[in-house]
């Protein structure tokens, strides 16, 4: 008897939280379940659900030079980025994962200190700084602002990798006389290809996406797309938004899929 | 190799040097502009918007991402990844598109107006965002993945025997749930409350399109300073402040997890 009353409790129980559950997930998808009916909505109203549905948004998007040179300009910053940020980040990486040397905890720190600085203080400062060195709103300085906004994720990614790897390969390759660049790119590089890839378009998406440091960096000729669509929120809330929207939820979904093939999947820590 | 380490420090650096500087380099080397901002009222206002705002959406936050946590805990492990999809696309999602979606949802004109007053058939135009409401729903929204992941790695850490001696020995599910699970997950809810109310303190976009004029944080007061005063030496001095405060919050956090591993 009490067997089964306990029974139907448990069953009251899971039967709440699942419908929470599945609330909170509803709410969290909201916002990419409205933007994508809309996006293949028509051109003079924001109403859902769309009353007809047409690709004319997107043809809007893809041709008014006030939203495809934003969007070049983007792809062109998160390929410079995403160069730059593999270039130092992979050795740096490399290096403070396999060595100690003196101040290395503070020489760390600052290179973490984006991911806990609020972004917006990120901004100014690299706004400040470019001010001075006279190279502020152009390209250059908005793929300097993005390296430094996404190194500390990108040394974090290889140093995880590097963690992994066997260290007795690299005493190998050194005793038999291979230099340490020779050993790094012929030992380490390959065995680090996964983290190498993931890591990358980590990095890549984040440039792509970035709003606030490129909202300080940009001059009228380098606006980046996340920063031409910040300003037309502020402004003007137009149907076009929906098609760009669903664009750029279209390259997260790409490249994450890509990064969770890449990964095989790892639950939470992911 | 080792000049990798000097260059990121050199990309990473400088900018915060230069912050630094700005902020103690008015007319003279001094203090004024600290001080200045700190007297404001606008500053004071502010900065107690930027605390209720990250306190009400953390703890928000919080509750929805337990719910979820909690529910995800109990799937069977290839449901789990599966489910585990929900809370990653919003967290890769940008947020200007939430932003956007919420303009549309919360609108005079918008969804759920529409829908309250197509069910009471009369019209109905709530304010529901530009407003301290519009905040909190676009914040939450992204908090909820963030908060999701360290809480569900502190209850998958429980051990499933404990619950299985709990329910031998009679205890209900409600008792259950509050003598073991909440308990248990308390450190990983506690860290992952903390990171997410450092990352509202600094929010930008959340306030600047879905809240009010009594809605802008700090970090909209560094923009305001920058963009329409120009006068960097507040700028500075403001995000400076706000670097603190959320300095002051990170660093016991960081040291307690050091001590822990």
């Amino acid at each position: 008897m009490s067997e089964t009353i306990r029974d139907s409790h448990a069953r009251r129980y899971r039967i709440l939280g699942d419908a929470l559950a599945v609330a909170v997930y509803l709410f969290l998808l909201a916002p990419i379940l409205v933007t994508i009916p809309m996006a293949f909505g028509s051109t003079n109203a924001l109403s859902f659900p769309p009353t007809s549905y047409s690709l004319d948004l997107f043809r809007i998007f893809f041709s008014s030079p006030s939203w495809l040179e934003p969007l070049f300009q983007s792809i062109e910053v998160a390929l410079g980025a995403t160069m730059v940020v593999m270039l130092t980040g992979v050795p740096a990486g490399y290096w403070i994962a396999r060595h100690e040397f003196v101040g290395k905890a503070l020489i760390t720190g600052i290179i973490m200190s984006p991911i806990v600085i609020p972004t917006v203080v990120t901004g100014l400062g690299l706004y400040l700084y470019f001010s001075y060195l006279r190279i502020n709103s152009t390209t250059l300085s908005l793929v300097l602002g993005h390296v430094a906004y996404t190194l500390p994720y990108v040394i974090l990614m290889i140093m995880a990798g590097v963690h992994k790897l066997d260290r007795n390969l690299e005493f190998g390759a050194e005793l038999m006389g291979a230099g340490l660049i020779r050993m790094f790119l012929t030992v380490v590089v390959p065995q680090l290809v996964p983290s190498l890839v993931s890591a990358a378009l980590f990095a890549f998406l984040l440039s792509f996406d970035e709003v606030i440091i490129s909202w300080f960096l940009t001059g009228s000729n380098t606006v980046t797309l996340p920063v031409r669509m910040f300003s037309a929120l502020e402004w003007e809330v137009s149907p076009v938004i929906a098609a760009v929207s669903t664009f750029l939820t279209a390259v997260s979904l790409v490249v994450c899929i890509v990064a969770i093939r890449l990964k095989k999947w790892t639950p939470v820590d992911a | 190799m080792s000049p990798a380490v000097l260059i990121a420090v050199a990309i990473v650096l400088p900018p915060l040097l230069r912050i630094i500087y700005t902020s103690v380099h008015g007319p003279a080397l001094s203090l004024t502009s600290y001080a200045e901002v700190v007297k404001s009222n606008l500053f004071r206002e502010t900065l107690r918007t930027t605390f209720i705002i990250a306190g009400s959406a953390s703890v928000l936050s919080l509750l929805l991402g337990f719910i979820v946590a909690l529910h995800l805990a109990r799937q069977p492990a290839q449901r789990r990844t599966a489910l585990m999809v929900l809370v990653l696309l919003p967290f890769w999602t940008s947020i200007l598109v939430k932003c956007f979606a919420f303009t549309i949802i919360l609108g005079r004109d918008g969804i759920i107006n529409s829908l309250l007053s197509w069910i009471f058939d009369t019209r109905i135009q709530l304010p529901l965002v530009l407003n301290r409401i519009g905040t909190l729903v676009g914040m939450t929204n992204y908090l909820i993945p963030l908060i999701v992941l360290p809480v569900l790695a502190s209850l998958l850490a429980i051990d499933s025997t404990i619950y299985r001696a709990a329910s031998i020995m009679g205890a209900k599910p409600a008792r259950i749930f509050w003598t073991v699970t909440v308990p248990m997950s308390l450190p990983g809810v506690f860290a992952g409350l903390l990171s997410i109310f450092v990352m509202s303190l600094g929010t930008f976009i959340i306030p600047a399109l879905l809240g009010g004029r009594r809605d802008q944080m700090l970090s909209n007061l560094v923009d305001f300073y920058n963009r329409q005063v120009l006068d960097w030496a507040k700028a500075s001095s403001i995000s400076i402040v706000l670097f603190g405060i959320a300095a002051a919050f990170i660093i016991p956090l960081i040291l307690w997890r050091r001590r822990k591993a």
